[in-house]
């Protein structure tokens, strides 16, 4: 795909002076120092908490690898945790389907321009203007069981028996927050496909029209393969979020996972672990909360380095 | 042109540097003049600001050169904020201390100071006391109130059908009945979130372990939550499902709340810290409560505990002012104060309130007071057994466990660290 | 074509049902900020029956609104101006130039993303006593930008990356220095990616409540989201007061955008290469 520079260019490059070139490596400087300072140098000191032992917020002894190991054969810790990182599956397979699937087909219909596609694209962009707490706020009034809009709306469809205690039946619960995560999250989808469709040269759109595809062909063979760092973007930051899942999911059920643990995720319970539960109360573990963020760090890390690599690869093959 | 729109951009760039330097600059310490001291006081009642306002200005007659701060952080964040700034060797002068074992675990890693000799401290009851007493044995908070559960009811709903408050469990029951055959909700509770749950219990179990007694044996280890006596006030929770309203399971705090002061239900099992918002929604409720009546043949019971302290910050620089107002908190003057404004029960004894409600609680619970034994005595482990009480009863309303289990659980989690039960 | 004939009116059933399901809820929330409590127990979906404003006019007087609004939009500002410069720099040379270690970086950036940073929350409360930024506005902005560079990197290294070279290298053998390719040359084609990076971060940023939550204890120097969050507390029972409040916490970042929308919208379908 890409050009590989022709050699009369490098010849000039070679010959730039040399203090020009060397001042390339000052620009990721700026972004570096203050990332390091107030994101790297925080975390990993914190990362540190896991190998003590901790009495409230009290740092005990130096304990080892002890309180992973709590965190892995300990019940109830260890049943906790493998349920919550079940969760965090669901989590990323259904914003998958929900967010990103629906935001690529919304984004070709905008850039189809179909009429009033002005309007759709803020439609879809603004309840990702609010704040989470407040997204999460609304739906819990919504989804209120009692006095909620979705519940009315149902009966006024005459479809009673499918009224639910949204949030309060483990059945439903997590899925209506992840559903209302898709929501919020939609219009971003919607804005990265489309900035990635609009950056494909139309002449590639011609020359296709020309060999005789269009629709589903046209998709296939000419816009899914230009649109790879669209989808390379939505999927590592699906990934990292929904492995990450906690504001909407605290906005809407607290910190507790409730009903009965049906809305863990593992950042939930490491901040319930770190921080203890909401509204006092509750005892923390501020050892084994940070030994389950650098468990989730690891396995974050490592499946995205692999599928960047494999990215890339594929990005070369073409 | 190029060179113009870089040119604005910088300008623009230095303009909001100016901007905020200058904003930075007018926010600085406020300059205390000489020989004044500004106190902040942590609190996660950010609805109790108005009321705090007019301690303050009462104790300012007294002290004018000590300025006092009221700077409360949402409940449910409060802990974080409070743990990471003390931890930082920060935090407010003055802490608003969770009661138990939260509060205590502040003192025992050495945040608080102790409260040694503060005058006035002598006149709460050994129990009111022990809600922020350290390990060592020594005093880190001043009791603020003391908070009731009880059940409230609906006096009208009451008086149309002709009920009257109920003497024994079985009157209860049957009452429920009555009224739930006649479509009003008995029992305002859900069970979507897990404190309510704890909570309720606190209330109900009493009648069924049989009050104080059950809770000196288990607190000496002669007994534990395995017992017929427990598991028949898990077996009581399990049983009054029936009354509760349609989806109890969807619904949280607010919506029983509001199920009970629109007078859609009968009853509320609920704390008095209710009666100020309750009033507040609906000021036509006629609003009554009854102690819990015993299943065993006991005297019924107002669950009780203590739900505040106010300590002081080890790392304050100004301990002295800090203790003045502590001992302004522990006078009369400021209990009579406290219950007027804040319609609490104060943990100064004796103190009376001119609310008949608060008033008759008051009374009650220096007759019939049993003490909400989650909180008081198991709010420790990992997680809590409080917690694990919270979770494991939602199980069961949700079908996931029998009330065989939730005992065990119970238990197992007690076991983890409570010594006397080990 | 024949299928397009078909599909079109598919195309927009779907569409505008997808859109009115966006909307909905925000504009439910509004009217019912008109309502009483009652009302919108009794008739939740209903239009309210006279425009209450009385609601609005007790929050603003309890809340010092004006101030946190100049908070956020300072805070806010400064942050995304940070965010875009700073990123794009590094963006451009991770995307641009092939040192052995532009992988190793750009992972590195993207790090920040897999770790909860209310993790770091202690120590970081420490570096921003130490660095005297406690109470300080600076405190969010530096939290914002350092916390919003991962995500600006990678939607912008990915972008930077379809890029064609060609236009660069002519302006490289013109003798264009790195700083000035840059700035002429491919920020100009890359205006959809930084408009969703600023969109994107300028939300972040103003929607965020931890950060103040923590650092902030000055009441002149919150920001919307959290001095509206004490409101939550305090009438929880009054559903009018709460949508209420919901919508004033929300109002001025649909105002803006709408403001800001066209130009954006613009930037988005000029930027588009040709």
């Amino acid at each position: 795909m890409k050009p590989a520079m022709n050699s009369d260019s490098v010849v000039k490059l070679k010959k730039q002076r040399n203090w020009k070139r060397w001042t390339i490596h000052l620009f990721p400087i700026p972004a570096l120092l203050i990332y390091g300072v107030f994101v790297v140098y925080p975390l990993f000191a914190a990362l540190t908490y896991s190998f003590f032992d901790w009495k409230g917020i009290v740092r005990g002894e130096f304990v080892g690898l002890k309180n992973f190991k709590d965190l892995f054969t300990l019940e109830p810790f260890s049943g906790l945790f493998w349920n919550a990182f079940g969760h965090n599956i669901l989590y990323f397979v259904l914003q998958m389907i929900f967010q990103n699937g629906l935001a690529f087909i919304l984004a070709y219909i905008i850039y189809k321009k179909v009429k009033g596609s002005e309007f759709l694209k803020i439609a879809y962009f603004l309840p990702r203007l609010l704040s989470v707490i407040v997204v999460g706020f609304l739906w819990k009034l919504i989804l209120n069981p009692n006095y909620g809009a979705l519940n009315v709306i149902l009966e006024k469809l005459g479809l009673e028996q499918l009224q639910k205690a949204w949030l309060g039946d483990p059945d439903t619960a997590l899925i209506s927050i992840i559903l209302v995560n898709c929501w919020y999250g939609i219009g971003f989808g919607v804005l990265i496909f489309l900035a990635g469709l609009q950056s494909i040269p139309k002449e590639l759109f011609e020359a296709g029209k020309l060999d005789g595809a269009d629709g589903l062909p046209m998709i296939r063979k000419i816009i899914l393969p230009l649109m790879v760092p669209s989808f390379m973007i939505m999927t590592v930051l699906t990934f990292i979020q929904s492995f990450e899942a906690f504001e909407l999911v605290y906005a809407m059920q607290g910190s507790q996972g409730e009903p009965y643990h049906s809305t863990d995720t593992l950042a939930i319970y490491f901040y319930r672990l770190a921080f203890g539960g909401s509204a006092g109360g509750s005892t923390t573990a501020v050892g084994l909360g940070s030994a389950l963020a650098v468990v989730l760090f690891i396995f974050i890390s490592f499946f995205t380095a692999l599928y960047l690599r494999y990215m890339q690869k594929k990005q070369v093959d073409m | 042109m190029k060179k113009m729109k870089a040119f604005m951009f910088v300008g623009f760039l230095a303009f909001i540097l100016v901007l905020s330097a200058c904003s930075s600059q007018s926010g600085g310490n406020s300059g205390d003049s000489e020989g004044e001291v500004t106190l902040t006081i942590g609190s996660w009642r950010t609805e109790d600001k108005g009321s705090y306002q007019k301690v303050i200005d009462k104790f300012n007659e007294e002290n004018p050169d000590i300025n006092v701060e009221f700077k409360p952080s949402k409940n449910t964040e409060y802990n974080t904020i409070l743990n990471t700034a003390l931890q930082s060797g920060e935090g407010p002068d003055i802490i608003h201390l969770r009661p138990y074992t939260p509060g205590i675990e502040l003192a025992d890693a050495g945040y608080l100071e102790p409260l040694d000799g503060l005058e006035g401290l002598d006149q709460y009851p050994e129990e009111t006391l022990s809600a922020s007493k350290g390990s060592d044995d020594k005093q880190y908070g001043v009791p603020l109130n003391i908070s009731t559960t009880q059940m409230f009811y609906n006096k009208k709903i009451f008086d149309d059908l002709g009920l009257e408050e109920p003497q024994t469990w079985d009157e209860l029951k049957m009452l429920s009945e009555k009224i739930k055959d006649e479509g009003i909700t008995p029992i305002s509770l859900g069970t979507k979130e897990g404190w309510l749950l704890s909570l309720s219990h606190g209330i109900i179990g009493p009648a069924h372990y049989g009050g104080n007694e059950f809770v000196d044996k288990i607190t000496a280890g002669e007994t534990d939550f395995t017992s017929d006596e427990f598991q028949s006030s898990i077996d009581a929770m399990d049983e009054i499902k029936q009354f509760f309203p349609k989806n109890y399971k969807g619904l949280g705090m607010e919506d029983i709340r509001t199920m009970f002061f629109t007078g859609d239900a009968a009853m509320f099992p609920l704390g008095s810290w209710e009666i100020e918002v309750l009033r507040e929604m609906n000021p036509e409720l006629e609003l009554g409560f009854f102690p819990m009546p015993s299943a065993v043949g006991k005297e019924p019971t107002i669950t009780t505990w203590v739900d505040g302290s106010y300590a002081i910050n080890a790392n304050s620089e100004h301990k002295e002012a800090a203790k003045k107002f502590l001992q302004f908190m522990t006078t009369e003057e400021f209990g009579t104060m406290f219950t007027e404004e804040f319609k609490m029960i104060s943990a100064i004894p004796g103190i009376e309130s001119e609310d008949e409600l608060v008033n008759a609680l008051g009374k009650a619970v220096e007759e019939q007071s049993t003490p909400y034994m989650m909180l008081v005595h198991f709010a420790g482990g990992n997680p809590s057994t409080k917690a694990t009480i919270e979770t494991e009863l939602q199980g069961m309303y949700l079908g996931e466990r029998t009330p065989e289990e939730v005992a065990n659980a119970v238990q197992e989690s007690a076991k983890s660290w409570y010594e006397p039960l080990q | 074509m024949n299928h397009t004939i078909w599909t079109r009116p598919f195309y927009y059933v779907f569409a505008f049902l997808i859109a009115s399901i966006s909307i909905y809820p925000i504009l439910l929330m509004i009217l019912s900020s008109f309502k009483t409590s009652a009302e919108i127990f009794t008739s939740p979906l209903a239009l309210p029956k006279t425009f209450n404003l009385d609601t609005y006019r007790n929050l603003l007087e309890i809340i010092p609104f004006t101030t946190y609004f100049m908070n956020s939009v300072f805070v806010s500002v400064v942050s995304v101006l940070l965010i875009l410069i700073t990123s794009s720099l590094a963006a451009f040379y991770i995307a641009r130039f092939t040192y052995v270690w532009n992988n190793v970086i750009f992972f590195f950036f993207l790090m920040g993303m897999m770790l909860p940073i209310k993790l770091g929350i202690v120590p970081l409360f420490i570096l921003m006593k130490d660095l005297n930024l406690l109470n300080s506005l600076w405190s969010l902005i530096f939290m914002y930008v350092a916390t919003g560079i991962p995500l600006s990197i990678l939607i912008l290294t990915g972008f930077f990356r379809t890029m064609p070279r060609e236009l660069e290298e002519a302006a490289r053998i013109d003798g264009a220095g790195n700083l000035r390719i840059l700035w002429n040359v491919v920020l100009p084609l890359m205006r959809p990616a930084l408009g969703t990076v600023m969109i994107i971060q300028f939300i972040q940023s103003w929607n965020d409540f931890f950060f103040p939550l923590i650092f902030i204890t000055d009441d002149l120097k919150k920001t919307i989201p959290v001095g509206m969050l004490s409101l939550f507390g305090e009438y929880s029972a009054d559903w009018g007061a709460l949508f209420a409040g919901l919508t004033l916490a929300s109002l001025p970042m649909i105002v803006l955008f709408f403001i800001a929308s066209k130009q954006f919208m613009e930037g988005l379908t000029q930027g588009a290469i040709k």
